[in-house]
């Protein structure tokens, strides 16, 4: 194995004017005229509300959709499912019930091909990065939310993907379990700095993780502003005593709650001539 | 041991019952023999070999009626849970073939395959093959979505997703269908038998009742296909524990 196998570059990623529409023609128009710059090795949260396209965003990212208009591009190539240059990680862990956690990280290297003695070296590995290494052989059931959480964050970086997608995966965790998340995957950022991608809901999250905010507005999606979270590292999980942070957080939340009245807006001239 | 314990206290219940009835009842022999009388004829039927040679035909109909029938299920069943169009175009077939009795298909089966093995492994494999099948294609859309977009986006190919998550999640129903197809296996056996053999359980049936007038005899062969079809589940139900862990 070489050291370039181990450290790829990281790859950035450009989303240019892509619309996204379901099913037939006359479908649901998911995301319209959606374009967002993430730079190689940055650290970008994308926030909206709820059923603003911000999944169907990173699966446009990860290669499980195709744009309806518009393309994506990770480093010079559309992205393709398995092709190695993006990890993606669920709301959900998503583990196998019947694969021990050993396998269930090992699980996209056996999807590649790679044989069995290499395929579990790794994952040990892997296990051991996000301190499970004393539940290889345990079942997805037998682990813990934040367990299982961490064995699928395992097995979105042992391929040592350049991308790292990550769908609001810490947001079915307790508070506690999911401050330590934070803080652990910064660390996990700082040791190798690979593209990351992070959806949440959580504008604090956002701006303790992001060096840069994408604020997403509803219906279709699209993103309405890009904030810059200027801090420095390792961050502390509290920000409160903090301007620059409350700044930014004030940017993020005046843009989310514009899109939010353009969406109400219809609603509310209704109302006023009535 | 408790369960031992327990099988063995309810077959010697059963067998008291039985000879219970056969005293007060004091039916002729050719109506309700007694259970010493079939174990007598049983000893006699194992020591002159009689009984092995027509066990052994059986059991071969039954393994190779089952194994062809299954695998052929299995496949069938595959296909028809990942594609819709491949379950519009061949589930009226099956489902059409399923509902014309065997008893009625055995006659014109022995006369396209011959009188030989081949169309009596052909008739247990007909038997066997439909709720295995449905069992199969029940099992296969029972996949959780959620894992199967897993696989999508780890580049899995088709064959892939069915290897490594479709069939682990087909397979606490799909074993419900094998149970329920092996002792559908040893029924298709008899009946192939009746349509045309020399040898084997069902023909010894036939001696027995119609031959020989011995019903004894008759209850011998009863119980043999009876112990082969429970020894055939309890193999199912033992492979099921090893391979279904949840």
């Amino acid at each position: 194995m070489t050291a370039a196998h181990d450290h790829p570059p990281a790859l950035e990623l450009r989303v240019d004017g892509v619309d996204l529409r379901f099913g037939t023609p006359s479908g649901v128009l998911a995301l319209a005229g959606c374009t967002l710059h993430v730079p190689a090795g940055s650290f970008t949260v994308i926030i909206g509300p709820n059923g603003c396209g911000k999944s169907t965003l990173l699966r446009l990212m990860a290669g499980l959709l195709s744009p309806t208009a518009g393309r994506v591009l990770v480093g010079e190539r559309p992205p393709r499912a398995g092709d190695g240059r993006v990890g993606l990680a669920f709301q959900q862990p998503r583990l196998v019930p019947w694969r021990s956690t050993l396998d269930n990280v090992a699980l996209p290297l056996e999807v590649a091909g790679i044989g069995a003695r290499e395929r579990c070296d790794r994952a040990a590995r892997a296990l051991e990065r996000v301190g499970l290494a004393g539940a290889a052989d345990l079942r997805p059931r037998e682990l813990s939310g934040g367990m299982a959480q961490r064995a699928a964050l395992a097995r979105a970086l042992i391929g040592e993907p350049p991308v790292l997608l990550l769908d609001e995966p810490f947001s079915a965790l307790d508070a506690l379990t999911r401050e330590t998340f934070d803080r652990e995957l910064q660390r996990l950022w700082m040791e190798r700095r690979r593209t990351v991608v992070l959806v949440t809901h959580s504008v604090s999250e956002a701006i303790s993780l992001a060096d840069r905010v994408a604020v997403m507005a509803p219906r279709p999606g699209r993103i309405a502003r890009v904030v810059d979270v200027d801090l420095a590292r390792p961050r502390p999980v509290d920000l409160a005593g903090d301007a620059r942070a409350a700044a930014a957080a004030t940017e993020v939340r005046e843009a989310l709650a514009e899109g939010h009245a353009a969406e109400l807006r219809p609603w509310a001239e209704q109302e006023g001539a009535a | 041991m408790r369960r031992i314990g327990a099988a063995l206290l309810s077959l010697a219940a059963f067998l008291a019952i039985w000879k219970v009835v056969t005293v007060i009842g004091d039916y002729p022999e050719f109506i309700l023999p007694a259970p010493e009388r079939v174990v007598e004829e049983a000893a006699g039927a194992i020591a002159s070999g009689v009984l092995w040679e027509h066990t052994a035909t059986t059991l071969l109909e039954v393994v190779l009626g089952f194994a062809v029938g299954a695998t052929a299920a299995i496949l069938a069943g595959i296909a028809l849970g990942k594609s819709v169009l491949v379950e519009r175009v061949l589930s009226p077939y099956i489902v059409a073939a399923q509902a014309v009795p065997i008893l009625a298909l055995a006659p014109l089966l022995a006369i396209w395959f011959g009188g030989g093995l081949l169309s009596r492994v052909v008739i247990c494999a007909l038997i066997v093959f439909f709720p295995i099948a449905i069992a199969t294609m029940v099992g296969i859309r029972s996949t959780d979505p959620l894992l199967d977009e897993l696989l999508r986006s780890l580049g899995a190919r088709p064959a892939q997703r069915t290897r490594l998550l479709e069939i682990p999640s087909a397979l606490p129903v799909l074993f419900g269908g094998l149970r329920v197809g092996v002792t559908l296996s040893v029924i298709g056996a008899v009946v192939a038998e009746w349509a045309g053999a020399s040898v084997g359980l069902g023909v010894l049936i036939n001696i027995a009742n119609q031959g020989l007038f011995n019903t004894a005899l008759m209850f011998v062969a009863l119980a043999t296909l009876a112990i082969i079809g429970m020894a055939f589940y309890g193999l199912v139900v033992f492979v099921e524990r090893r391979l279904v862990s949840r």
